[in-house]
């Protein structure tokens, strides 16, 4: 097992990744999940593997917030790395803290769970689009269902196509490939835009509008 | 012939074209056909936090005429069934607006049968930064 000072470049799985941070793998798959912790994926046929790049991992570690997360569920294995630097750079504070909220949902959408990305959103969220024909309006419930209902889709990959930020509202395009899952099917594409409100610092997504393309 | 990109493009800017008439005239009846009827509206009127379209006609009605407003297409962004159009308002006027005062909006929009909706629009009002700041 690569020690903190290994010269390798990257880290190949969670074992590894989790022992580059000297924590625990279930704490740090959370850290993916809810703070975006910059994990890549290979694409594999049946199962997707992970890998992280160490001077990624590094700069994660430099700019989180210092903010204890109240939803530690891992006890003794605490959350606290090396002190952070103050962030000075005000675009990055904004753009990391959206990504960081997108992720939330990413973790969720590939764990078929979506207690993992009920905080990303506004209690007012709605979501809109259509999928084969069917037009789908409504509270953003309708999501947490589709994605509870389809499973994990551990393949899925997804890229930030577009972030635009405007003082206290941002819109995401998020393009996912390789959806799979009960509802999903196998290999599927979506294209999704989220609208997202800064509120008490914190940014939410008030709106996901997806296309769900044809396959 | 247009081609389809220039034809999806028209219609969407069309119906900013009716948020656009309804905002200069202060006459929520003239965009609410732009709107998609579960559409959200979300933003800060300065401090409070605006939800729901009713408040934006609300608003729209109360404010009354803003013709001298210089609205900008900054940016349409088509993907198939939906689509996102960031406007730039400039020298809003009214009785709730004041006067010189900017707004940023992004909307998302549906393919509908009916045509492109307006599903949401999302704001943010420079007035209030400019008063803080003051």
């Amino acid at each position: 097992m690569p020690e903190r000072n290994t010269p390798q470049k990257t880290l190949e799985s969670w074992k590894q990744i989790a022992a580059y941070l000297d924590r625990s793998e279930r704490t740090v798959r959370r850290w993916e999940a809810t703070e975006g912790l910059p994990v890549h994926r290979h694409e594999h046929e049946r199962q997707d593997t992970v890998f992280a790049y160490r001077h990624e991992i590094e700069a994660w570690s430099r700019l989180r917030t210092a903010s204890p997360n109240p939803s530690s569920v891992d006890g003794a294995d605490t959350d606290n790395l090396p002190a952070p630097t103050p962030i000075v750079n005000k675009y990055l504070v904004e753009h990391d803290a959206i990504t960081r909220t997108m992720h939330r949902y990413i973790a969720g959408a590939r764990a078929g769970d979506s207690d993992l990305m009920r905080s990303a959103f506004h209690p007012s969220a709605t979501i809109s689009g259509y999928c084969l024909g069917v037009e789908y309006t409504g509270s953003v419930e309708h999501v947490f269902q589709w994605i509870d209902e389809n499973g994990p889709a551990p393949n899925i990959n997804p890229r930030f196509a577009r972030i635009e930020i405007i003082e206290s509202i941002a819109v995401v395009h998020l393009e996912v490939q390789h959806w799979s899952g009960k509802l999903a099917g196998a290999n599927a594409r979506a294209s999704d835009v989220f609208t997202l409100l800064k509120r008490n610092g914190e940014w939410k997504i008030t709106h996901k509008l997806f296309h769900w393309h044809d396959q | 012939m247009k081609s389809e990109y220039l034809s999806e493009y028209d219609n969407i800017v069309r119906t900013m074209q009716l948020y656009i008439d309804g905002c200069k005239q202060g006459k929520s009846e003239l965009m609410r056909p732009a709107f998609h009827p579960n559409a959200s509206f979300f933003g800060y009127a300065g401090e409070q936090l605006a939800i729901g379209t009713q408040f934006l006609f609300d608003w729209i009605d109360k404010n009354g005429p803003a013709p001298n407003i210089e609205p900008r297409i900054v940016s349409v962004d088509i993907l198939d069934s939906i689509a996102v159009v960031r406007l730039e308002v400039a020298e809003w006027s009214g009785k709730l607006a004041g006067s010189g005062v900017r707004m940023s909006d992004l909307f998302t929009l549906l393919k509908t049968p009916g045509g492109w909706k307006i599903i949401q629009k999302a704001f943010h009002w420079h007035a209030a930064e400019q008063r803080l700041a003051a």
